[in-house]
């Protein structure tokens, strides 16, 4: 099957996911091809999964003072801070059909994906099960996946810069914890690709492009206008109260 | 009474619980950073537990999550039965 990749798009945080869930309705009909989508937050957003409290996880009134956009995600796992700069987020949507049906070797399969456009990148990684890939042992990509009715959604940021002062400021971290000590701890277990090797942002966009293409038939491709209308109605839903703050 | 615990589960996710209860568990929330699929589901682990005693072991906590998992057909991802119960207990205790 050829898959759709979607060059990278910016989006604010709503629209982000109401995208990737507009694409999963239509693979699910049959009317949109497996589809790989790379884009921004713009503006700079927290994201949280799904089962975690938004009011206990973010510093909401910060984030308003910062003009940045809090969402709950459709998938599990954690809050993730997206900084505009600081990031590469990307979904794969596709049917169940073409991965492993076990979760945890989806998560591997396309985790590769990732780890081969680091490779490209001049990085070693390697996968970090659950859902995690590290470089140099610190985690530099987190993943999460959703099935629904049969199409695979999973969707990831690659870290590109790192700014954990900023990031404390947005996620809700007691004061005294925002310490220097803390912050290094955090330096000791996360890295992010400047760390790593100098290059530009668009040069990781290009390496992992190749890496999420390689060995696929592919062709580019644009969001249908129906994925768009849908996307914009589904934005009612992940900008309202009653989603982000459910739990 | 209410109470709320948050414990790291070995080689998995962080579970908070928070826990409403007198003698029998009236109200329960499950939150973290794990993965539960299909994600709908969590309401049904969580209803599992309403009603059970307070004073109820951990394998009767345990015990009833697993059922729904099962009934269900619930995968739990960095996350468990027995993890549950442990937080829902600590929460109480």
């Amino acid at each position: 099957m050829t898959w759709r990749i979607v060059g990278i798009e910016e989006h604010d945080a709503y629209m982000n996911m109401s995208i990737d869930e507009a694409i999963l309705e239509h693979v699910k009909s049959g009317v949109a091809q497996p589809t790989i989508r790379f884009y921004r937050w713009s503006p700079s957003a927290v994201s949280i999964g799904r089962f975690q409290s938004m009011r206990d996880e973010v510093n909401v009134d910060r984030c308003v003072e910062l003009g940045v956009t809090a969402v709950r995600r459709i998938t599990g796992g954690g809050a993730v801070y997206h900084d505009y700069s600081g990031e590469l987020t990307y979904s794969v949507i596709a049917p169940q059909s073409m991965f492993p049906k076990g979760i945890r070797e989806s998560y591997e399969v396309i985790c590769g994906w990732i780890i081969k456009g680091l490779g490209n990148a001049g990085i070693d990684a390697s996968f970090a099960p659950i859902n995690d890939i590290t470089a140099g042992g610190k985690k530099i990509s987190g993943n999460a996946q959703t099935r629904k009715d049969g199409v695979l959604l999973q969707h990831g940021t690659i870290l590109y810069s790192l700014d954990v002062s900023r990031m404390f400021s947005v996620l809700n971290v007691s004061a005294e914890k925002i310490s220097d000590k803390m912050i290094k701890s955090v330096e000791e277990r996360v890295t992010c690709v400047l760390t790593q090797r100098q290059m530009s942002y668009d040069a990781l966009y290009s390496n992992m492009l190749k890496g999420f293409c390689e060995g696929k038939e592919w062709e580019a491709g644009n969001l249908s206008g129906d994925e768009l209308d849908r996307a914009a109605q589904l934005r009612g839903t992940y900008s309202s109260d009653a989603w982000n703050f459910y739990r | 009474m209410d109470g709320i615990y948050k414990l790291k589960v070995h080689g998995g996710k962080l579970v908070i619980v928070k826990i409403g209860y007198s003698d029998r568990i009236e109200r329960i929330q499950i939150l973290g950073d794990f993965f539960i699929h299909p994600e709908e589901s969590l309401g049904l682990i969580e209803a599992s537990l309403v009603g059970l005693p307070a004073r109820s072991t951990r394998e009767k906590l345990s015990g009833a999550v697993r059922e729904v998992a099962e009934m269900e057909g619930i995968e739990m991802i960095g996350i468990t039965p027995d993890a549950i119960a442990e937080a829902a207990l600590l929460a109480m205790a």
